[in-house]
């Protein structure tokens, strides 16, 4: 599809509008992230600001596993099993921290929350058993190949996912990169997921955690025990956040506290759900989709797609060479603000999100449609097709 | 490299040598006893309780413009980590300037008064047009929302503040060595006090703490407009129905708060162990945020106690890690486990009361 749209006659647009592959699988992998982040905020109004704890977890569980530091669990185990581990070493997690946090509400929810999270974030941060320089991160070592989707035991429904270690496969007349390969195995798994986390939520489960969220003294009033419905619901969603955590792991080889533990990739999930629509279980992978869209088109050094590189193709030397101000040029200034400074413009696209559009993307949709869009979507065709 | 310069250069971001630290740990690890009775020698825990003070002066300073402006408004105002950051750029930028002016430490320190008031009339001007602009059309929405616009702030300010820097070839590194240059003699020596060894820089810093706290409670007590903070602390309709304009003294508050946080910036930028640097916002940040809930939201006294404890607990604990314990975190992860316990034991914090802010 991307490359079919980039061969095309407006090629040279399309590589600047749309997102690499690359991009597509952290998008995916965050995406599940910040769908359990809003399983748990959007769906009981619980804001889990700590919620990267559990990404971590299940990052850290992973690289871990496979660099032969977890007991029990040796680096020969498959990927789905080490997964599987990562979510309920994250569940876990979420279970302890949630039977104290719970007690609290609003602002010391999401206080607490990121106290605990700070509190692991620099343990890890500091742990000499992680890894030599815990500060930098820990990789996994060149012997382990790469990890694999699908069934384990079965090495025809394997395919191993990342972008330097992942599988390329030759289907009939149609090859797949390793990382396109990656594209549809973590595309995969997040879908899983997604349709799991969407059975919770349609589930008579699911209809409490709303209820919470709505009026939590009133689904007391009705009997339901909401502390031990809150604490599942937590439990849930730190499970796939292990498993989000898992993946980026999986694909990336390598993990930093930076970039799992810190309280900041929490602030990264938030922003996908609010873009997306808080309350929309699909609208943090719309979110993560904008936000990251808008990071590669704002911001792309050189290599790749972009408005940065398209502009100097474009402009010509002439006008990039016009003074400005001060001895300031034209391509200074766009190479001063489009050189990797996407976060001001996604703050402002935030900003704004938050100010004008409450109801985030999807929610904005489903609003003008009248209910959840694949439900409607066939009768508006059907009226356009008459 | 001393162990302390290691300590320094990994716990915040790599800055210079510590020449502030009455502490010198030339001391292996040794058992927890041995290290126990070291501590608890009188030279060594009035050192660790002058360098807490010092930290707790500082830690008071970034979290009371947050208190105010929750204790008032009930906004969790998540760009107060930022609006410290532009203060202790600004703040350097001015001693910069107007350093090839002084000659001598008293010179020095008077222009670093000069840089306080430009700085604090800067951030005022900045949160006020903060609170006009944005934060204003949200107080009718759930105070959720009020957590996300400043969310969003922060990313906004940060990475303009990041491209100014970058821009102006502010620092090929994360410190800013000259405006730390521009501190006085006086304060960079270490003065002999009785038995036990203060720096002058820890000297001024619990001096203008002491200041800080003094001018907010004096504020807060003296004039109409803290009455006014006061009574819309306590109950915000109430004090409308009393005819007080709550609009403007939102404003207000959350441009004094501002004002504040760039203060604590300016003090700073003159600090080894901190420095102006962009990831300043999200490290200032978590440490008021942790001061102001321990102490209870929105109260200035259980700010200024908190500060205290969180300050010297941050003291003994660097000193705990320099000399017996083998964990670089040790007083960042105690900081944190201050904020859960309290949160567990006492969610409303030292002087919290059950409920505050509300519109």
């Amino acid at each position: 599809m991307y490359d079919v749209l980039v061969n095309s006659p407006v090629g040279a647009e399309m590589t600047a509008i749309l997102p690499q592959v690359t991009t597509m699988v952290t998008v995916f992998y965050f995406a599940l992230f910040a769908m359990s982040f809003d399983f748990i905020s959007g769906y009981t109004g619980y804001l889990s600001f700590g919620h990267a704890a559990f990404y971590g977890a299940g990052a850290y569980a992973v690289v871990l596993a496979a660099n032969g530091k977890v007991p029990l669990v040796g680096p020969e185990t498959p990927f789905m099993l080490l997964l599987l581990v990562a979510g309920l070493l994250a569940a876990v997690l979420a279970v302890l921290i949630g039977a104290v946090s719970f007690r609290l509400t609003g602002v010391y929810f999401a206080m607490i929350t990121l106290g605990f999270s700070q509190v692991l974030y620099v343990f890890v941060r500091d742990w000499d058993y992680v890894g030599s320089n815990p500060r930098d991160g820990v990789a996994v070592p060149g012997g382990v190949s790469g990890f694999e989707v699908g069934v384990p035991g079965v090495d025809a429904l394997n395919l191993a996912i990342g972008r330097l270690a992942g599988d390329s496969v030759a289907l009939g007349f149609v090859e797949f990169t390793g990382t396109g390969v990656s594209y549809y195995m973590v595309g995969l798994v997040v879908l899983v997921c997604y349709f799991a986390m969407q059975r919770i939520i349609h589930s008579p489960f699911g209809r409490v955690m709303i209820a919470i969220r709505e009026n939590e003294e009133r689904a007391k009033a009705v009997g339901y025990n909401t502390f031990r419905y809150k604490l599942g619901a937590f439990a849930i969603s730190a499970f796939f956040a292990g498993v989000a955590g898992g993946l980026l792991a999986g694909f990336k080889r390598s993990v930093a506290p930076e970039g799992t533990f810190y309280f900041l990739v929490a602030g990264d999930a938030l922003l996908a759900s609010i873009i997306g629509g808080f309350g929309t279980l699909a609208g943090p992978l719309f979110g993560r989709l904008f936000d990251e869209s808008v990071r590669e088109f704002l911001s792309k050094s050189g290599e790749g797609g972009g408005l940065l590189p398209w502009l100097r193709d474009t402009l010509g030397e002439g006008v990039l060479a016009t003074e400005l101000y001060n001895g300031l040029t034209v391509g200074g200034t766009i190479e001063t603000f489009l050189n990797g400074h996407a976060a001001l413009y996604v703050g402002i696209v935030f900003v704004l999100f938050v100010l004008f559009v409450p109801d985030g993307l999807l929610g904005t949709v489903r609003q003008r449609v009248g209910g959840p869009v694949g439900k409607h979507l066939p009768a508006h065709l059907r009226r356009y097709l008459r | 490299m001393t162990l302390t310069a290691l300590l320094l250069t990994t716990l915040f971001e790599p800055i210079t040598l510590a020449s502030a630290t009455a502490l010198d740990a030339t001391v292996p690890l040794v058992g927890f006893f041995e290290a126990l009775v070291d501590f608890l020698a009188p030279e060594t825990l009035a050192s660790v309780v002058v360098n807490g003070l010092a930290k707790a002066a500082l830690y008071i300073m970034l979290a009371a413009g947050l208190t105010l402006i929750f204790g008032l408004m009930g906004v969790l105002n998540f760009a107060h980590g930022s609006l410290t950051m532009i203060g202790a750029y600004l703040g350097g930028l001015v001693m910069v300037l107007l350093v090839g002016s002084a000659t001598g430490s008293l010179g020095r320190l008077a222009l670093f008064f000069v840089a306080i008031v430009v700085v604090f009339g800067l951030l005022i001007a900045l949160g006020g047009v903060l609170e006009v602009g944005l934060i204003r059309r949200l107080y009718d929405r759930p105070p959720i929302y009020q957590i996300l616009l400043t969310f969003g702030v922060t990313l906004t300010l940060d990475e303009l503040a990041r491209i100014v820097v970058a821009f102006y070839g502010l620092q090929p590194i994360s410190d800013w060595q000259a405006a730390l240059a521009t501190k006085p003699a006086i304060l960079t020596q270490s003065l002999p006090l009785g038995p036990i060894n203060a720096s002058g820089l820890a000297g001024f810093q619990i001096l203008a703490g002491v200041v800080t706290v003094a001018g907010i409670y004096g504020f807060l007590t003296q004039t109409r407009y803290g009455l006014y903070i006061r009574a819309g602390s306590e109950d915000t309709e109430m004090a409308q129905a009393l005819g007080i304009d709550v609009r403007r003294t939102f404003t207000v508050v959350f441009a004094l708060g501002a004002g504040i946080a760039g203060i604590a910036g300016v003090f700073l930028m003159w600090d080894p162990r901190w420095g102006a640097s962009v990831p300043l916002a999200a490290e200032t940040l978590l440490p008021a945020f942790v001061v102001v809930i321990v102490g209870g939201l929105g109260t200035f006294r259980g700010t200024v106690v908190a500060g205290l404890l969180v300050g010297l607990v941050d003291a003994s604990m660097t000193w705990w890690f320099q000399n017996a314990v083998n964990f670089t975190g040790l007083p960042q992860m105690t900081i944190f486990l201050i904020l859960v316990l309290m949160l567990i034991v006492k969610p409303q914090g030292i002087f919290g009361v059950e409920e505050v802010g509300g519109h």
